[in-house]
Formats: structure tokens, C-alpha cells, sequence
């Protein structure tokens, strides 16, 4: 397992943990070089490691370069991924043509290291990929961290924004593997930061308020455990989500021990055994 | 690992102001450490250390060779880090060269000790032959395999695992030579010796960012480290060597808090390793 070294007793309960979970999972191959604990859908022409988007993909990607007309935006494919200008929303809301002055202004809206969830517009022919922000939900994220998962563990749902209401916690499980978890913005500051006057990237950071306390050590547990699940191989849901956050609170595990063999092993068992049982 | 967006960087400060950073550690948390000895067969010592997901390799192998000018019944050490390309791919060709040079200059100023050779990780003149003409020198070389932050405390605890690991062969000096010649030197293959490294120190980082500093810095929080002091404590408390990075000034009082506080640790923190470096040897068959 990537970057976990386990003792010989945690390794014994791990792969049998791991063997329940595949017997449980039914009749398939286990040729697998991965961790696999879920069953999990694979396009073999596509190839599985990198992401392969498809039209109407919600992402999560980090711009790389600002300029002509586009923005270039890394989201773990073979390829950057392209954000036109024309394809944005532009501060004050009103659609009109793009001048001179917008291209000069892009960095207003988005400069380079800058998160940003959008949606896949198209695929072309020569394998590159377009991206839009047109609706007020995708822009600039903030207050929050990223954590990176196998592509292959997220699966295509209806709805990939969810809103953690009792936790207070916003969470963007991006189709590529890039997973956003940030506390809940106001609602009077989200509106600033889409349409409203042009608001700077220096000036958006400061704006937002600082995380408090409480809602950042809930994103610290639900960032660990969707890292755990990355670990085990396990498919990355909103409810394998919480049901990793729900146990590791039932185990009384501290949020920087989730990380330790530990609570691998705990966990792992627990799902195994949950498996079994349906 | 690249840069990132302010509104990361923010967030990160904001963590590490509240105690509280993005996997849950405090800020004197260090992450899961394994360690294994006896990797690399070949070699006189080796060690693997992984701390979180950066991945370090260290081997040492002892070869003949003079004794330093002026110090007849001293042995050498001899430190060099390569940074491999499966690490990062900015370190293809000539690009790790920068970062190699600063781990090996760190390694250097901790381990090696002064120029009488006081103050060195273990008792050089273990390493001696015959004086002035014949020593053991240890060619101590480090990989960095992968890296997330924090790669020179990393290599210092492969080091010190490395060197307890290292089997010095017995030599037998036949006897009968020229006052004037090199005496010839029998390697025994089948004994050899350990090196006792119970004064060897381990290298703590201590990251400041905004009014607090922080250990074991991951990636993304050392991509926006402005000033860290690295600083090279033995199991005792005292201080070996101290390195200062980053671009960014530091006042005298805020250094010498920042020893401090790597003396604190290092009282718990070293035995603690240690332990760990003991069981990794009794782990290993042919160590």
C-alpha cells in the first residue's frame, strides 16, 4: 500500500479483509495490480489511470497558464484542459461579446495555481478538452484542501456538489480525482465572488473569512477518510465518505491517527464484515 | 509537488496558526516513520526510510583509503545525495543538481563534525588501520526515491540507520613490511565489526510560517516555506550542526527559540527512533 508501511500482524488482517471483500463482490478476476475493494466499471480501451473525460464531467483542476483568449487547466489527464474566455461567466453577469479589454483582464478572474470546478463542454477529435463555467456553482474554490484520488474510484453521479448540512462542510467530488472539501460559504459571499464587481484574485482570499476551528478539524476527518478510501481502493461517494467519517468517530480514532495502519486495518475490517453479511 | 493557489496558502497558514494542519497532525506531529535496514545486500549498510510519502534510500560502504592530513588515527566520511527523476521529473538530467547540493551541504555540516573530526556522528578513530597510512573511509551515499517534504530529516534518520546497520570487515595488517611502503591489509569476509552510533543525531526542520513554526513539513507546506532552520541534535540534546533555508530573514531570538524547541524534541523524539532503528536491525536476517 502507497506510502504505509504495515507490521506483519496489520498485513495478515489487511489482505484478509481484502480477500472477504472480493468474495463478497462476486465472481470477477483478481488480476488486479491495484487495491481493488469495490467493484469497480473500467473502460479498458480508454486505459484507467488517467482521466478520461466525458461531456457534461463535473472537474476539479488547477490552472496552469493564463493567456490569449484561454486559460490552461491541469485536471490529470493526458493532456491540460482548455477554459475560453467565452466560456466564463463575466463579472457584472450581463452577456456580451468579449473585447480586447476582457482578454487583458483574465487574470481578474482566474490566475495560474488557482483551484477552479467546472464542467466539461466537449471533446475534440485531437484528444483536448473544453471546459465552462457557465452557471453560478462552478468559479474559484477556496477555503479549503484538496485531496487526489484515483480517477477510477468516483463514479459518474447526478449530482457531484453535495452540501454537508449538519457538518457545515461543502464537498466536490470531482470526475477526475480531484476532490474539493471546504467549509460552506455564506451565500452573500458567494455571490461576490461569480457575478458582482471584478474581484481580484489578492482580494478574494482575504475576503473570505477564516475557517473556524470546529468546521476545519471536520474537514481534516473527511479529508483523511476519503484518503483512506483512496488507500484501500475503495469506490469515493458521499456515503462511503461518511460512513468512513461515522467510523472513525465510533472507533474514537483522533484525526491525525486515521492515517496510521491502524485504522486501515479497522476500517477495512468493518466494511469487509458489513459486505459479507448483505 | 508544484505550487498552489493563495486560497490554499491561506487556508494552510490559518491551519497551522489554529494547530490543527490538513491531515489532522499538530504542529510538533510527525507523521507515520518506517524504517528498514539490510536493503542493498552489497553495500557494507543501508537503510530505507519512509516518512509519509517521501521515500529515502541510504548505503554506506567501507573502503581503504589515507587518513586526513593531521589526524593520523582518524578514519574518513565521506556524504553525497542524488535526487532520483522517479522523485519528481523536475530532477531529470541536471535539474536535481540544486536540491542534491543542498541536502548533501545539510548532511554534511551535521554528520561529519568539525575539522579535528570532534563532533562527528561516530568516534572516527573506530575507523583507523594503521596510523597514517591506512583508514576506513565511509562513502555514505543517499537516493531521494520520492519526495513529499521534509527529504533532509528523512535522509539524517537513514543515515544514522544506515551507519548502525554497516558491518566494518575485521583487517589484519600482515606484518614484515617496509617502514616506507603501504602495509598490505587482509579484509576478513566473514567477521566484521559494528559502529556504535548512539551519539549520531538526527535532523529536525523546523518550518516557520506567519509566528509559528512546525515540523515535518509535507510538500505543499514547504512549497510555501519562506524561512526553515534545520537543526542536527543527538539523543542527548546537544546540538550538532544548524542550517538555515529559505529566502526569508530571520530574527537571532527567533533561531535560537527554534534550537530550543529542537532540543525539546529531540529528548523524545531520538530515543523513540532509535527503537524503531533497533528493531528494523533485528528484523533484518543478514544485517
Amino acid at each position: 500500500m502507497k506510502g504505509l508501511e504495515l507490521g506483519v500482524d496489520h498485513e495478515r488482517r489487511i489482505s484478509r479483509a481484502q480477500q472477504l471483500l472480493l468474495n463478497a463482490a462476486g465472481s470477477l478476476h483478481s488480476t488486479a495490480f491495484v487495491n481493488v475493494g469495490d467493484v469497480i466499471p473500467v473502460d479498458h480501451e480508454a486505459g484507467f489511470l488517467r482521466y478520461n473525460a466525458e461531456t457534461g464531467d463535473v472537474v476539479v483542476g488547477r490552472v496552469t497558464e493564463v493567456g490569449g483568449n484561454r486559460w490552461k487547466v491541469d485536471v490529470n489527464s493526458r493532456k491540460d484542459a482548455e477554459l475560453l474566455l467565452a466560456a466564463v461567466n463575466l463579472p457584472g453577469g450581463i452577456q456580451r461579446r468579449r473585447t480586447a479589454i476582457d482578454e487583458l483582464n483574465m487574470r481578474d478572474l482566474y490566475v495560474e495555481n488557482d483551484l477552479i470546478s467546472a464542467e466539461v463542454q466537449s471533446l475534440h477529435q485531437d484528444g483536448s478538452l473544453h471546459l465552462h463555467t457557465r452557471s453560478l456553482k462552478y468559479g474559484k474554490l477556496g477555503n479549503g484542501q484538496l485531496v487526489k484520488v484515483a480517477p477510477y474510484l468516483i463514479k459518474r453521479l447526478k449530482q457531484h456538489f453535495h452540501q454537508l448540512k449538519d457538518l457545515g462542510v461543502d464537498l466536490i467530488l470531482g470526475c477526475n480525482g480531484f476532490i474539493w472539501i471546504a467549509g460552506t460559504s455564506a451565500p452573500g459571499q458567494k455571490d461576490n465572488k461569480r457575478s458582482g464587481s471584478v474581484v481580484t484574485s489578492a482580494s478574494a482570499a482575504e475576503g473570505e473569512s477564516a475557517v473556524q476551528f470546529e468546521v476545519r478539524e471536520r474537514i481534516c476527518r473527511l479529508a483523511n477518510s476519503v484518503r483512506v478510501l483512496g488507500a484501500l481502493g475503495l469506490l469515493v461517494s458521499p456515503e462511503s465518505i461518511i460512513q468512513t467519517y461515522e467510523a472513525s468517530l465510533q472507533f474514537k480514532v483522533k484525526v491525525k491517527d486515521m492515517l496510521s495502519a491502524d485504522f486501515y486495518v479497522k476500517l477495512a475490517e468493518k466494511i469487509a464484515e458489513q459486505r459479507t453479511k448483505r | 509537488m508544484g505550487a498552489i493557489s493563495a486560497a490554499e496558502v491561506s487556508y494552510i497558514e490559518g491551519g497551522i496558526a489554529q494547530n490543527l494542519r490538513s491531515d489532522g497532525r499538530g504542529r510538533l506531529d510527525f507523521r507515520n516513520i518506517a524504517i528498514t535496514t539490510g536493503v542493498i545486500p552489497q553495500a557494507n549498510g543501508s537503510s530505507r526510510c519512509k516518512v509519509g510519502g517521501t521515500d529515502v534510500m541510504v548505503s554506506v560502504k567501507a573502503e581503504l583509503g589515507n587518513p586526513p592530513k593531521g589526524r593520523p588515527s582518524h578514519g574518513g566520511m565521506q556524504i553525497k545525495v542524488e535526487c532520483s527523476p522517479t522523485a519528481n521529473p523536475e530532477f531529470e538530467g541536471r535539474g536535481g543538481e540544486e536540491l542534491s547540493l543542498e541536502l548533501t551541504r545539510g548532511l554534511e555540516r551535521s554528520f561529519l563534525g568539525g575539522p579535528n573530526g570532534s563532533g562527528a556522528a561516530i568516534d572516527l578513530s573506530t575507523l583507523r588501520i594503521v596510523d597514517g597510512k591506512t583508514c576506513w573511509v565511509l562513502c555514505i551515499d543517499g537516493l531521494v526515491l520520492s519526495s513529499d517534504g521534509n527529504l533532509l530529516d528523512a535522509l539524517s534518520i537513514a543515515v544514522k540507520a544506515a551507519l548502525r546497520n554497516t558491518g566494518l570487515p575485521k583487517v589484519e595488517v600482515v606484518a614484515g613490511g617496509a617502514e616506507d611502503e603501504d602495509p598490505e591489509i587482509e579484509v576478513d569476509d566473514e567477521e566484521s565489526s559494528q559502529l556504535d552510533v548512539s551519539n549520531a543525531p538526527v535532523i529536525i526542520t523546523l518550518t516557520k510560517v506567519g509566528k509559528s513554526y512546525f515540523v515535518d513539513a509535507t510538500a505543499e507546506e514547504e512549497s510555501h516555506m519562506r524561512s526553515a532552520v534545520s537543526v542536527a541534535v543527538n539523543r542527548k540534546g546537544v546540538v550538532c550542526g544548524v542550517t538555515k533555508r529559505g529566502g526569508e530573514g530571520l530574527e537571532p531570538s527567533t533561531i535560537i527559540d527554534m534550537i530550543s524547541v529542537a532540543q525539546q524534541i529531540a529528548l523524545t523524539y531520538i530515543p523513540a527512533l532509535d527503537l524503531q532503528i533497533a528493531a528494523a536491525e533485528s528484523v533484518d536476517p543478514d544485517s
